[in-house]
């Protein structure tokens, strides 16, 4: 388990939820001024409206006219529970009104009218209230205001809105966020695990991959990386177990000829001979080594520079008319289909190779009395193809994936020279020109096709 | 014919000086790049025979270079046990005549020797070919034993053709692959051998004096006299 500190997943939680929380804040505050601040500021207008009406009926002055209205409006009925009206005369003292209590201020508004707020007494209550503080003209001050007891009780309540639901949407935030942590941990861990297997030798191991999301793409990615490395590693093992076993035998031969004609043949040309006969099972042997370089070069992937473009049907008639008579001789009819013009880049020698291979096999395989026939073109419209068709005893199909592998041989055919290397350099060669050899059932015998991407026209 | 090989290889170097010296030639060896360099700017060689990994910080490639910006058109093998065809690319576009990889056959060697010699002394400018009786007509196509007309696929056309310019030398498979088919790969089987056969077939057969010779593990050779180590005819090639 990593630290806290450490891991990713728990700084996305913090980094989620303070973003979170400075949403939420950002929401609350707008929602704050939109109600409670609109609310103040209607009551700021109004009690000045109302200020302003008082004003109008009277003189200006703390007397009859302003008076009465005063007194008018405090005994209307309309509103009596929230109003508050208040004369002053010059001197200070009440002259009408229901405050028991004024703010300080009312003596002295050398600066004109005033709104504040102050807890006052009204009808014997303290309440806290909006107020506006005018001068009279001819001395004392009006006071128009509001009780905000209501007002304050609203504020209250959204305020307790805002924290509630802040609260609330914060441990949403952050359970959810420690939830999304457990599962990321949960995940990866699948991935470690499996690395985990693997560093301990057990290459066969996979990253259990469900749904489409990113991890399932990432665990697909790791996979089918893992797949190719055991592939490679496995014909790694398979060479050195082939060149444990295989070669010594080759090698074996070479030397007990050797040793044989030295201890028997006493006669010049017949020692001659046996040296012609080692060096001819040595050449063998080199020219195997030079095969298993050439697949190793070839899956290196290192040729790409060199390739050029060429024509692929040209080169199936060329290799096809060169085995023409070698299929003659084996009893095999050979047939050639193979229009030109079918671009591709690659390496012309590696290419001719593969299909001198894939010629060499069905001539050898396919037996006397049947049929060959060689096919260049189009494959599904977008590749280029190159298939030998034979119609002998075919490779079972629970075979066709081996037989591309170094060194493996069909049971039936350990009779016939070969080095199991054939297929396998054809299809080291098609996977280095970016295509595939692909073995298919011929019904009857096989189909051995090389697919290449066609050229890119420039 | 002067020759220079220049090989680190103690071994490898007495291998090819020992065959070129009982093949007639005069043979000068080295055994590092500074000295090999100077030798093979400083004289007039018939042909220079060089390892591509050499000791001394002037390997192979460089000494071609070096020769080829002197202008010096001397016919250069290089021999190494770099076998890539990158390798084998870099060294013919770097100057080099031909690319022989390690290990070979010193008969390879020296049937590719003797094909660069033919090639840097151009024959006379003749229109026909002819050895012993058989005679090929270069303008007319047509191919005639004393009185009959042999009639050859334009492939056995060619391969005859380049048998008969090589008169009475050795030529591989290799090199017929490379000359008669343009293609450089290492045919598995023995394709090349039936293709000779069949040539063999409408032109020795019948006659008394065979012309084409297989020498075993070797190649061919095209003469009237057939050469030591042989194989009759029948035979075809190396099984």
């Amino acid at each position: 388990m990593i630290t806290l500190r450490a891991s990713i997943a728990a700084k996305l939680v913090l980094g989620y939820g303070l973003l979170g929380t400075a949403s939420i804040v950002l929401v609350s505050a707008v929602f704050y001024h939109g109600t409670v601040g609109v609310l103040d500021r209607d009551i700021d207008g109004r009690i000045v409206a109302q200020s302003d009406r008082l004003l109008a009926h009277a003189t200006g002055q703390a007397d009859g006219a302003l008076l009465a209205e005063v007194r008018r409006q405090l005994d209307d009925g309309i509103d009596s529970d929230r109003e508050i009206f208040q004369l002053l005369a010059a001197d200070g003292k009440p002259v009408a009104g229901n405050l028991g209590s004024w703010p300080a201020e009312a003596a002295r508004l050398d600066d004109g009218a005033t709104l504040l707020s102050a807890v006052v007494k009204r009808d014997g209550h303290a309440t806290p209230a909006r107020l506006y503080l005018r001068p009279l003209a001819g001395g004392g001050v009006l006071i128009v205001g509001r009780d905000l007891s209501e007002q304050e009780a609203v504020r209250g309540v959204i305020w307790r809105a805002l924290l509630a639901g802040a609260g609330v949407s914060l441990l949403l935030t952050v359970g959810g966020a420690l939830l999304f942590r457990r599962v990321v941990e949960r995940r990866l861990g699948a991935i470690r695990r499996t690395a985990a297997h693997i560093e301990a030798g057990d290459l066969s191991s996979r990253i259990p991959v469900s749904g489409r999301d990113e991890f399932a793409l990432l665990g697909r990615d790791i996979n089918r990386m893992l797949d190719r490395i055991e592939l490679l590693m496995e014909g790694i093992r398979h060479v050195s177990n082939a060149i444990a076993h295989d070669l010594r035998t080759p090698l074996g031969r070479v030397r007990s000829k050797l040793d044989d004609a030295l201890r028997h043949e006493a006669t010049v040309p017949r020692l001659s001979c046996a040296a012609h006969d080692a060096i001819e099972d040595i050449d063998d042997l080199i020219r195997l080594f030079e095969r298993l370089l050439q697949i190793a070069e070839a899956e290196s992937g290192m040729r790409s520079r060199l390739f050029e473009r060429l024509d692929l049907g040209l080169i199936a008639t060329d290799i096809g008319e060169m085995y023409e008579a070698s299929a003659e001789d084996g009893g095999v009819t050979l047939t050639l289909d193979a229009p030109e013009h079918l671009y591709v880049d690659g390496d012309r020698n590696l290419l001719a190779s593969a299909v001198a291979s894939l010629l060499d096999n069905a001539i050898k395989y396919a037996g006397p009395g049947h049929a060959i026939h060689v096919r260049a073109g189009l494959f599904h419209g977008g590749l280029a193809s190159i298939a030998v068709h034979d119609n002998g005893p075919g490779i079972p199909e629970t075979e066709r994936a081996k037989v591309t592998r170094r060194f493996y041989r069909l049971y039936d055919s350990r009779h016939l020279p070969g080095n199991g290397l054939g297929l396998a350099i054809v299809s080291a060669t098609a996977l280095a020109h970016g295509g595939e050899l692909l073995l298919e059932d011929g019904a009857p015998g096989l189909v051995a096709r090389i697919l290449l991407p066609l050229a890119r026209s420039s | 014919m002067r020759c220079l090989v220049i090989e680190d290889e103690a071994e490898t170097s007495n291998y090819i000086c020992k065959g070129l010296r009982e093949a007639g030639y005069l043979v000068s060896a080295c055994d590092n790049g500074p000295d090999g360099l100077d030798l093979a700017v400083g004289n007039d060689w018939d042909i220079i025979i060089l390892d591509r990994m050499l000791p001394g910080r002037i390997d192979g490639l460089s000494i071609v270079d070096k020769l080829r910006a002197l202008g010096k058109q001397t016919p250069v093998i290089i021999v190494s046990a770099l076998t890539s065809i990158d390798a084998r690319v870099s060294g013919l576009r770097g100057g080099a005549d031909d690319y022989l990889s390690k290990p070979f056959a010193f008969s390879e060697l020296l049937a590719r020797i003797e094909a660069l010699q033919r090639r840097s002394a151009p024959g006379a400018d003749s229109s026909q070919l002819q050895v012993a009786d058989l005679k090929l007509d270069l303008r007319t196509l047509r191919v005639t034993r004393g009185a009959k007309v042999i009639t050859l696929q334009p492939r056995e056309y060619r391969l005859l053709e380049y048998l008969m310019r090589n008169v009475n030398q050795v030529v591989t498979r290799t090199m017929l692959l490379e000359s008669v088919w343009d293609y450089h790969f290492d045919p598995q089987t023995n394709v090349i051998d039936v293709q000779i056969s069949r040539l063999r077939a409408k032109v020795d057969k019948d006659f008394p004096v065979m012309l084409i010779h297989t020498l075993r593990g070797v190649g061919y050779r095209m003469g009237a006299i057939p050469p030591d180590g042989a194989e009759p005819a029948a035979a075809g090639g190396p099984a």
